[in-house]
């Protein structure tokens, strides 16, 4: 078989995707020719980075493998530069920020390969001991433990994390046939609607604040509605994946479950560094890692689900 | 010649490169379509800043535009020299000139006179990174000597910490090149002159409340 065919169902969300994005772009510029507003400039500027964003998406499912990889890995440095950027890193990290860099091309070349060992032992045992190390070298200890400890955290949840994504390429799954292509749409699916879902349930019935001081927006009724809501969408999708019905339902009630806590996490970051977003990179966005904060951490859970439920 | 390298090596090398990996984003850099002559005016913190700025430019502008460099720091060596001429069109100026030498305001004004561009960090050397340090007089004596001729203040926010001074590691860290547009001094005052410009810079810094400076 060819490995590059588009298999049908693939081909079906595909299309559903595109002809989705044409008809918002078409209505919101009719609408803004007739009525123009700072409200639809701004959906305007956002539908526009949806574009980019679903091309960006589009390639790592439908392109060759190789594509995918570099393409991921990109976005692992885009987010890694951005932490980078707003942590409030002293100059004597200099050293180790460029060091950790360098655990993206080792990582994604783990990752594509499929060597699984140095995969998961390359950032949390490797450079915990060599990040650290080059600190010390530095020579200034004023603080140094907040960089220790702050430089891993980044790596891991920005590459060690984001780099899940790849194995899914590799992945041998007697009797599926749509391959990885299928599993990462359902993975972005699930992630990206959870995160509308429970901002949708959180407007329509929100009372209860959930994180009071973390992160005044979320409610209760915004995370329950917005699990439950995932969970039945993991189910509606679940003929992308492997997964059977009960399966697809844990697996959905999960990624939503996750998709918040990544996101309550990036909100608690943000709200210290005293930041409305990690950067003005996508217009109408915020940064990229306003928009990875949920999938860094659903990645890896939903590869583990994954793994689990189709063992023989 | 020369030209067409410069176009090629900024579009198709050093753009894509400040851009995709050490995480440069250019502001406002239509200033440039409206003004045929100009003199940029931006703080200094980091050898990337000249290179930014160049990138930003419109390709055909490229060749008569000229970075205004020390003579005694650059200038050293051919090679460091042909480098300078071949990548940034550089003007070295003396800092300590000899008597019978022109002057480095002259040599300026007279390049400004056959209607090049200049870049010129009025700082005069790099200084602390997020900090706007006195300027010198230089850029207002040119400007009170070429009323006609536009300046586009910039700010560069955050080349401190991807290449500051001192240190030859670049750490890839998002920074931004913000222009402003193109303006004209209504004074002919030189304190006035100096002022109207660092306050032009000024501006531009506080458009973002985000610190891309420190550490």
């Amino acid at each position: 078989m060819n490995n590059f065919a588009i298999s049908p169902p693939l081909a079906w969300v595909w299309g559903a995707i595109f002809a989705f994005l044409t008809v918002s772009s078409l209505t919101f510029y009719l609408v803004s020719r007739k009525r123009p507003g700072k409200l639809l400039d701004e959906l305007q500027l956002r539908t526009r980075s949806w574009w980019y964003m679903a091309l960006g998406i589009a390639v790592v499912t439908l392109g060759p493998p190789v594509l995918g990889t570099v393409l991921v890995a990109y976005v692992s440095y885009v987010a890694l530069r951005e932490m980078f950027s707003i942590s409030g890193f002293r100059e004597a990290d200099r050293s180790a920020l460029f060091v950790a860099y360098f655990t993206i091309p080792v990582q994604y070349y783990f990752a594509f390969w499929h060597d699984i060992e140095p995969f998961y032992y390359f950032i949390p045992l490797v450079m915990s001991i060599t990040i650290p190390f080059v600190l010390v070298l530095s020579g200034n200890t004023e603080k140094i433990g907040r960089s220790m400890s702050l430089i891993i955290t980044v790596l891991l949840l920005t590459v060690y994390m984001l780099s899940h994504i790849v194995l899914l390429f590799n992945l041998e799954i007697p009797g599926y046939t749509i391959g990885a292509g299928g599993l990462i749409i359902y993975l972005v699916a699930l992630t990206g609607f959870n995160d509308v879902f429970q901002f949708f349930w959180g407007k329509l019935l929100g009372k209860e604040k959930i994180l009071p001081l973390v992160s005044p927006n979320k409610t209760w009724a915004g995370f329950l509605g917005g699990i439950l809501s995932t969970a039945g969408l993991g189910y509606g999708l679940r003929f992308l994946t492997p997964l059977s019905g009960g399966a697809a339902l844990i697996t959905g009630l999960s990624l939503g479950i996750m998709g918040f806590v990544g996101d309550a996490v990036l909100s608690a970051v943000k709200r210290d560094l005293r930041l409305k977003d990690t950067d003005d990179l996508i217009p109408g966005h915020g940064g990229a890692m306003d928009r990875l904060d949920s999938i860094v951490i659903t990645a890896p859970v939903f590869y583990h689900l994954l793994t689990f439920f189709i063992k023989p | 010649m020369k030209q067409l390298f410069q176009q090629l090596f900024y579009a198709l090398i050093v753009r894509p490169w400040l851009r995709l990996f050490i995480g440069v984003r250019f502001e406002n850099r239509e200033a440039f379509d409206r003004v045929e002559q100009f003199i940029v005016v931006a703080n200094h913190n980091s050898h990337f800043d000249t290179v930014s700025i160049m990138a930003a430019l419109p390709g055909y502008k490229l060749r008569k535009t000229h970075a205004v460099a020390a003579a005694d720091y650059f200038g050293q060596g051919t090679v460091s020299g042909t480098a300078m001429n071949l990548f940034f069109n550089s003007i070295l100026i003396k800092r300590n000139r000899e008597a019978g030498e022109p002057s480095a305001i002259d040599v300026l004004d007279e390049h400004l006179k056959k209607g090049d561009s200049l870049i010129l960090f009025p700082e005069g050397s790099r200084g602390q990174p997020g900090v706007i340090s006195d300027f010198k007089k230089g850029i207002a004596i040119l400007l009170q000597r070429n009323p006609q001729i536009p300046f586009i203040p910039v700010y560069l926010d955050g080349f401190g910490r991807v290449l500051p001074k001192d240190k030859w590691l670049i750490i890839p860290l998002v920074c931004k090149v913000r222009f402003g547009d193109p303006m004209r001094a209504e004074t002919q005052d030189i304190d006035s002159l100096l002022e109207v410009v660092k306050e032009a810079i000024l501006r531009l810094k506080h458009k973002d409340e985000r610190d891309r400076n420190s550490f």
